[in-house]
């Protein structure tokens, strides 16, 4: 069964869906808000749903294909034959495509549904299903583009939705909806950065591989890498450099894009501002979906990577790019870690959880661990978007007991919301999502609790929470290559593994046991269902999802103890081996590395491997013990010490500090960290040093030069002048003269001629006589 | 020779009668001066071996035509005008240089033939053969100079008519 | 001496130029009529002179037609110039000139 056909419903779904909300939801909530929310907000869950089913069958046709690419082309978009250009708008559907297809739009109907609860009476109920919507549209608009322009076209949209979505509550009272749009613009501008890396890289490819078509690129580069060898000249017009020092440009770029897109050092001090945005946005977008498309460009170019790591380039002579992207990575999860220690907002610490997160992918992918990168996105999309659903779902308890606090006369409010508190209500300064005023909330929001624990089990990597499976598989892979860098990563991905159980324990004392710090915690209540049913189906993904890539527990048959060994790992990497596991069935590898030989379909440089052109790092197919025994150690000791550490003498005041904020030496890292070192650098280095005296100069340039000389006296002046020359002089004289001289002439010439006409029939006669007179004269004389 | 004095005479007849049309300031005396002259060209006619049209000239020009002249004259009252000289010189003068052009150049013309033309022999010119001519070669000029007349006749009567509302 | 026709084209011409000023110098309407009868006869003189000098009667026939021609011309001309003066009071060309430019 082959249902590639239904290809474009991918795309005309959401879309269906943003035309529905922005034209009839509107109205119908404005109309009548109960019944109209339930439209609108269904209605787009309903076009997510359909996409997610779409998803499936397509997911479930691959196999149908043998797994082979398919393509899917809508209609042309660029077609300039005089420079090869040529861009379809197509849809890419292989097994890496199909499996972001299931993430994105799994969690991404789940999370449509939690919204529908956690919107509930926001007056602008339907123009956040039409940015959600939107958002899905350009989502699977990225990750089904046949070609790097396509992805780029995601790549923006959903830029944008990201913007549109932080800056939501761009109109609340109180200064708050300027610092909310401040956010957003702070995502746009440092998504730029990026974004510009992007074109850059884009133009880059098209000029060296003449193509954008990941196809076209990968075989292009494989060809030219065999054919030139890495020295191969590739011009420029006026200069030629080297193949790998261009396809290091290449793929540099891509990883500032993809730093951008991740937030990942040094431009992720966009996301923790970007949970201005409400909370299914913070899960879905800057969770789940949006922020992994980094790791999916870099999984998607791996080809690209993986022979800039063969040629042994190294940029300045340092470090290599997929070094590079690694230890981005690597630092990524530390720095960010470290920093989510020291946050009080319990969005901001999942924020920096998060970054941290994607830094952990990032290492991955950059090590060449594609399978393990894109597993852990798969596992991290379940837990992070339980994670922030769930922090949803106490800020809105918060709101209820504040609510509650302020309104007692007020019944059957259990269900408002706090952003239309603003209208009804004085403004405290109550912040509803800072843990210092939580506390003992997991008696009154227990399905809350319970589903927030398994969450942070799973992120902090426990024993059989998805988590474990895919972060070990990083950290495994870090361990059992020989390169020298990747013990460098193997220990900071272990740092933050350590950060991440810790700031999660941190978080969950905070939140949930203890006494109640502030009256709302005290009058806090669940949340509706609409809410928590997500909460729990995610929940269970984030307990099973481990089993996506579960490694082999011991040695497979026949394979030796030597699981490093090249030789070996073809083989168990091999197609015949992999469809001998699937017609086996039901053995006991059936469920073993599924997502690995899942995605070998697309992540081609295992395959080209036995060509012997890109030799890849490989995953170890077998659980790496030690590593897992270690991690879990670390962990497990992380969230015993921050257990015993965090809050031990209760009861606490909200202003009161953390005890490693008090302790003599932490406390001044815990000071450096919590200042936001990077955007202080940002704001201190940057905009106060060279951004405003910049501005002073620009004003300069802009108010004296520019406007006052420029524009005042060089062009206003001489424009002036000429026109007043035009007017005065030119017009009438040159234009006017000329156009009334000739009327004037052609009235002299009439008049001169009407004088003939002189009315007297004797002058006409003797015309008439003249004429005779001549033709006689003529014949007589001249004839 | 005595064909060439008469000819003289008559010449002289039918030039000075017709400059004494031309400056009688009274119109009654051009009208009349022209009948002379017509009287003198059918003399001519008959000298010419046109005796028919001769009797035409006589009954028509001098006995229709001119009698309708002398009418509307002394219907009008008109008789008295300006003469010759009344004309502006411009006018006067181009048309006399005109006049002169013309001359001297069918004179030019007469001098360079010389008189060398040889005389042919005489047709029969009989109303009868005159008819014959007509009838049989100019049919159709017949025909339309019939409907000329015929829309002269109509257009005076409607002019009439008109006149009288006037 | 015998009487050719270059004789008959010289009192043509003559009497043919007469008639010419005549309509030129004149300003009485009627006048000028008369001279174009004037003119007219001439070309008649000159038919006439040559269908005898050429043994033709054919030209003798064309004088018909011109004379009905003028005939007609004489009764409308004579109308329009009665019409005329019934609307300027006069027959003098000099009065009448609608056409001025």
């Amino acid at each position: 069964m082959n249902l590639f056909g239904l290809a474009p419903l991918l795309l005309i779904l959401p879309l269906i869906g943003v035309f529905f909300n922005t034209v009839v939801g509107r109205r119908l909530v404005a109309a009548d808000a109960p019944s109209g929310e339930k439209w609108s907000g269904w209605f787009a869950t309903a076009m997510s749903g359909s996409a997610f089913i779409v998803a499936v069958l397509i997911f479930f046709s691959l196999p149908t294909v043998d797994y082979h690419a398919q393509t899917v082309v809508l209609w042309d978009w660029f077609n300039m034959p005089s420079t090869d250009f040529h861009v379809q708008w197509a849809m890419y559907f292989d097994t890496l495509s199909a499996t972001m297809l299931l993430v994105v739009t799994g969690v991404g109907s789940l999370i449509h549904i939690y919204a529908i609860g956690y919107m509930h009476g926001d007056k602008d109920f339907a123009r956040f299903f039409t940015y959600l919507n939107l958002f899905l549209f350009f989502m699977l608009i990225l990750v089904t583009g046949n070609s790097y322009l396509m992805l780029f076209v995601g790549w923006e949209g959903v830029g944008l939705c990201s913007f549109l979505l932080i800056g939501f509550w761009y109109d609340k009272p109180n200064g708050v909806g300027i610092l909310n749009g401040d956010a957003a613009r702070k995502a746009f501008v440092a998504n730029r950065v990026g974004d510009f890396a992007m074109i850059m890289a884009m133009s880059l490819t098209f000029w060296v591989f003449k193509t954008l078509e990941f196809e076209g690129v990968i075989e292009t580069a494989l060809h030219m890498f065999e054919e030139g060898g890495k020295a191969a000249p590739i011009s420029f017009g006026m200069f030629t450099a080297e193949f790998q020092v261009v396809l290091s440009a290449i793929t540099v770029l891509f990883l500032i894009g993809a730093t951008g897109k991740s937030a990942q050092i040094p431009l992720f001090i966009w996301l923790p501002d970007a949970m201005a945005g409400p909370t299914p946005v913070s899960a879905l977008i800057h969770a789940a979906t949006m922020v992994t498309s980094g790791i999916y460009l870099i999984t998607r170019s791996n080809v690209l990577f993986e022979i800039v790591r063969e040629t042994g380039f190294q940029m300045a002579g340092i470090i290599s790019v997929p070094d590079l992207v690694a230890v981005v990575g690597a630092c990524t999860a530390v720095y960010a870690g470290l920093i989510a220690f020291t946050q009080f907002d319990v969005k901001k610490v999942l924020a920096y959880s998060t970054v941290s997160q994607l830094g952990f992918m990032i290492a991955a992918v950059g090590m060449g661990a594609y399978v393990a990168g894109m597993f852990h996105l798969i596992t991290h999309a379940f837990f992070k978007a339980l994670l922030f659903m769930g922090s949803g779902s106490i800020i809105h308890g918060m709101e209820h007991g504040h609510h509650h606090l302020h309104d007692h006369g007020h019944g059957g409010h259990g269900d408002d919301h706090h952003d239309d508190h603003h209208d009804d209500h004085h403004e405290d300064d109550f912040d509803p999502q800072d843990m210092r005023t939580m506390g003992g909330l997991w008696k009154k929001m227990p399905v809350t609790f319970g589903v927030y624990v398994i969450g942070s089990l799973a992120l902090a990597g426990i024993f059989p929470f998805a988590g474990f499976w895919s972060k070990d598989e990083i950290l495994a892979h870090a361990q059992v290559n020989e390169f020298a860098i990747f013990s460098f990563i193997n220990i900071m991905l272990t740092i933050g593994a350590f950060c991440t159980a810790f700031y999660m324990t941190r978080q969950i004392k905070m939140v949930f046991f203890g006494e109640p710090r502030h009256e709302a915690a005290v009058h806090a209540s669940e949340s509706n269902r609409l809410m928590t049913r997500p909460l729990v189906f995610l929940a269970v993904l984030s307990v099973f999802g481990g089993f996506l890539n579960t490694p082999n527990f011991s040695e497979p048959e026949g394979y030796g103890s030597d699981y490093a060994s090249e030789e070996k790992y073809e083989e168990s990497g091999d197609h015949s081996e992999t469809e001998a596991i699937l017609a086996a069935g039901g053995s006991k590898t059936t469920f073993t590395l599924a997502l690995e030989h899942w995605l070998e379909h697309s992540i081609q440089s295992f395959e080209l491997t036995e060509e012997g052109v890109v030799h890849m790092p490989h995953t170890p197919i077998v659980l790496q013990y030690n590593v897992a025994v270690t991690s879990s150690i670390i962990a497990i000791g992380a969230i015993l010490i921050a257990w015993f550490l965090v809050f031990r003498g209760y009861p606490m005041k909200p202003e009161d500090d953390d005890p490693l904020q008090a302790a003599p030496v932490i406390g001044t890292v815990w000071a450096f960290f919590q200042g936001l070192p990077l955007d202080s650098l940002y704001m201190n280095g940057w905009v106060k040093r060279v951004f405003l005296p910049l501005g002073e100069i620009s004003n300069l340039i802009d108010w004296d030069f520019w406007h006052n000389f420029v524009h005042e006296r060089l062009i206003r002046d001489t424009f002036v002048t000429s026109a007043d020359f035009f007017s005065k002089v030119l017009d009438p004289l040159g234009v006017d003269g000329a156009v009334n001289g000739v009327g004037k002439s052609l009235r002299n010439f009439a008049n001169g001629l009407r004088s003939t006409q002189t009315g007297n029939v004797g002058n006409y006669a003797l015309g008439l006589f003249l004429g005779v007179a001549a033709v006689i004269a003529y014949f007589v004389f001249a004839a | 020779m005595g064909n060439l004095i008469l000819f003289l005479i008559l010449a002289v007849i039918a030039i000075g009668s017709a400059i004494m049309m031309l400056f009688s300031r009274n119109a009654v005396h051009s009208a009349l001066w022209l009948i002379l002259n017509f009287a003198t060209i059918a003399v001519f006619y008959i000298i010419l071996n046109a005796p028919f049209l001769a009797m035409v000239q006589i009954t028509v020009y001098a006995g229709a035509i001119m009698v309708l002249f002398l009418f509307v004259i002394m219907l009008l009252g008109t008789e008295q005008g300006s003469g010759v000289l009344a004309t502006r010189r411009g006018q006067l003068w181009t048309a006399a240089g005109l006049g002169l052009v013309v001359l001297g150049s069918i004179g030019t013309a007469l001098v360079r033939i010389g008189g060398s033309s040889v005389q042919a022999a005489a047709a029969d010119t009989s109303p009868r053969v005159l008819a014959m001519i007509l009838f049989e070669n100019f049919t159709f000029p017949f025909e339309v100079t019939g409907i000329l007349l015929l829309v002269a006749v109509v257009g005076l009567y409607v002019m009439s008519k008109q006149l009288r509302k006037g | 001496m015998a009487v050719t026709i270059e004789w008959y084209i010289a009192l043509s011409t003559i009497l043919f130029t007469l008639g010419a000023l005549g309509v030129l110098l004149r300003r009485n309407a009627i006048i000028i009529f008369m001279s174009v009868e004037l003119m007219l006869n001439s070309a008649n003189l000159l038919l006439v002179a040559f269908a005898h000098h050429l043994g033709d009667a054919t030209g003798q026939v064309l004088v018909f037609f011109v004379m009905t021609v003028a005939a007609a011309e004489v009764a409308v001309g004579l109308a329009l110039i009665v019409a005329i003066f019934q609307s300027k009071k006069s027959i003098d060309i000099g009065d009448v000139n609608l056409l001025r430019g």
